[in-house]
């Protein structure tokens, strides 16, 4: 599928400059088409040719992520994204103050570029994921007004910030469980941790986006990232369809389960927590 | 509203919430829109947003600095916080 890079103006701040320079490099550097955010929040339709045949690289300055809640107000389809902000801290330069870009600036500019290059059409995930997993098939139910909540029964165990872990000859499948699916609604984005990266447990390993929230997979498990899920990727829908099964996100290494475990509950205990964060509601 | 414990350590035993830094922080209120749990108010100061109710705060949790435009919200250190939450645990076994 062809691109179009979709930027925020980010006029006032440093960080837009940044973001502006990596559009017109990234739109060069890959023959991708730019798109104009503010012609595209003025005028859909000039650009509704474009959207419904290309994927976005959408870059953000800063985390009031202008570009990527247009992005989302128009359902469009997301490739990347690209946070100047994060890319800073980072590089663990600080930016020049200026508007007009410095050598830092641009120099971050072309680094940003370079990893796009490196990383677009690269597969994110490791050849192949290594755990054979069967779907569940029975579950607790938590039922809560006319919501219902489902838990496997057995191999899930959870942190109490709604990770799911299913461990399998050393290594961790990780998802999120229905409870969170169901409140994050439409699940648009999964940025993914990076394949052969480490966390540690209560980490982050990445994070989910939908219309209403920006939520933090924080993982049960410590190690190393050995696949990430690239059906969900391509098809994050799929983590509100099946969230124990073909949504799962990824999977890890165990670096030190026996101690992780000690901070993780099996489905009877997760779900009176689920009771309970929902009747808080 | 609060949680009463995470990982069976009462909350209120746990320093995990948002800080705003004031120099920083624009009163966009992107925060307290974003917050589901209501850890932010604007009502107590009447101008600036405070973390009004900081043991609603999700431990680990950071998703509204994640949507802070200025970068003006900060959260403690994660591996002392569970160094913390392990130490009460440990002391909570013994007795």
């Amino acid at each position: 599928m062809k691109r179009a890079i979709l930027s925020c103006n980010g006029l006032d701040k440093p960080e837009g400059s940044v973001a502006r320079e990596v559009a017109i490099r990234g739109a060069d550097a890959t023959g991708s088409e730019i798109i104009c955010p503010v012609l595209l929040n003025r005028a859909p339709a000039r650009y509704k040719k474009v959207l419904s045949e290309t994927s976005l690289i959408v870059v953000d300055g800063c985390s009031t992520r202008c570009a990527t809640k247009l992005a989302a107000r128009l359902e469009a389809k997301v490739e990347r994204k690209v946070l100047v902000t994060d890319a800073v801290k980072a590089s663990g330069q600080p930016l020049e103050s200026t508007l007009s870009l410095g050598p830092k600036g641009l120099a971050l500019a072309q680094s940003i570029v370079d990893e796009l290059l490196r990383t677009l059409d690269a597969p994110a995930v490791a050849a192949e994921p290594v755990a054979e997993f069967e779907t569940p098939t029975e579950y607790l139910v938590v039922t809560h007004d006319k919501f219902e909540f489902r838990i496997p029964v057995v191999d899930y165990v959870f942190n109490e910030n709604d990770i799911w872990a299913r461990v399998l000859d050393g290594v961790a499948r990780v998802g999120i469980s229905d409870y969170m699916q169901q409140k994050l609604t439409d699940i648009n984005y999964f940025d993914a941790p990076r394949v052969d990266s480490t966390v540690e447990q209560f980490g982050e390993l990445g994070s989910l986006e939908s219309a209403k929230a920006v939520f933090e997979i924080v993982s049960p498990v410590s190690g190393a990232v050995t696949a990430v899920n690239q059906a969900v990727i391509d098809n994050p829908g799929l983590i509100n369809e099946d969230p124990y099964g073909a949504g799962w996100l990824v999977e890890v290494k165990l670096a030190a389960w026996p101690q992780d475990q000690e901070l993780l509950v099996d489905a009877p205990a997760y779900a009176e927590i689920v009771k309970r964060k929902a009747a808080e509601e | 509203m609060s949680e009463t414990t995470f990982m069976g350590v009462p909350r209120d035993k746990i320093p995990w919430y948002p800080m705003i830094d004031y120099d920083k922080c624009t009163v966009c209120m992107e925060c307290d829109k974003f917050c589901p749990h209501h850890v932010f108010d604007r009502r107590e100061s009447g101008r600036v947003p405070v973390v009004a109710n900081p043991n609603n705060c999700v431990v680990f949790c950071r998703a509204c600095a994640k949507a802070c435009g200025p970068d003006a919200i900060s959260f403690p250190s994660k591996p002392e916080t569970i160094a913390l939450i392990k130490q009460i645990r440990e002391q909570e076994a013994v007795k």
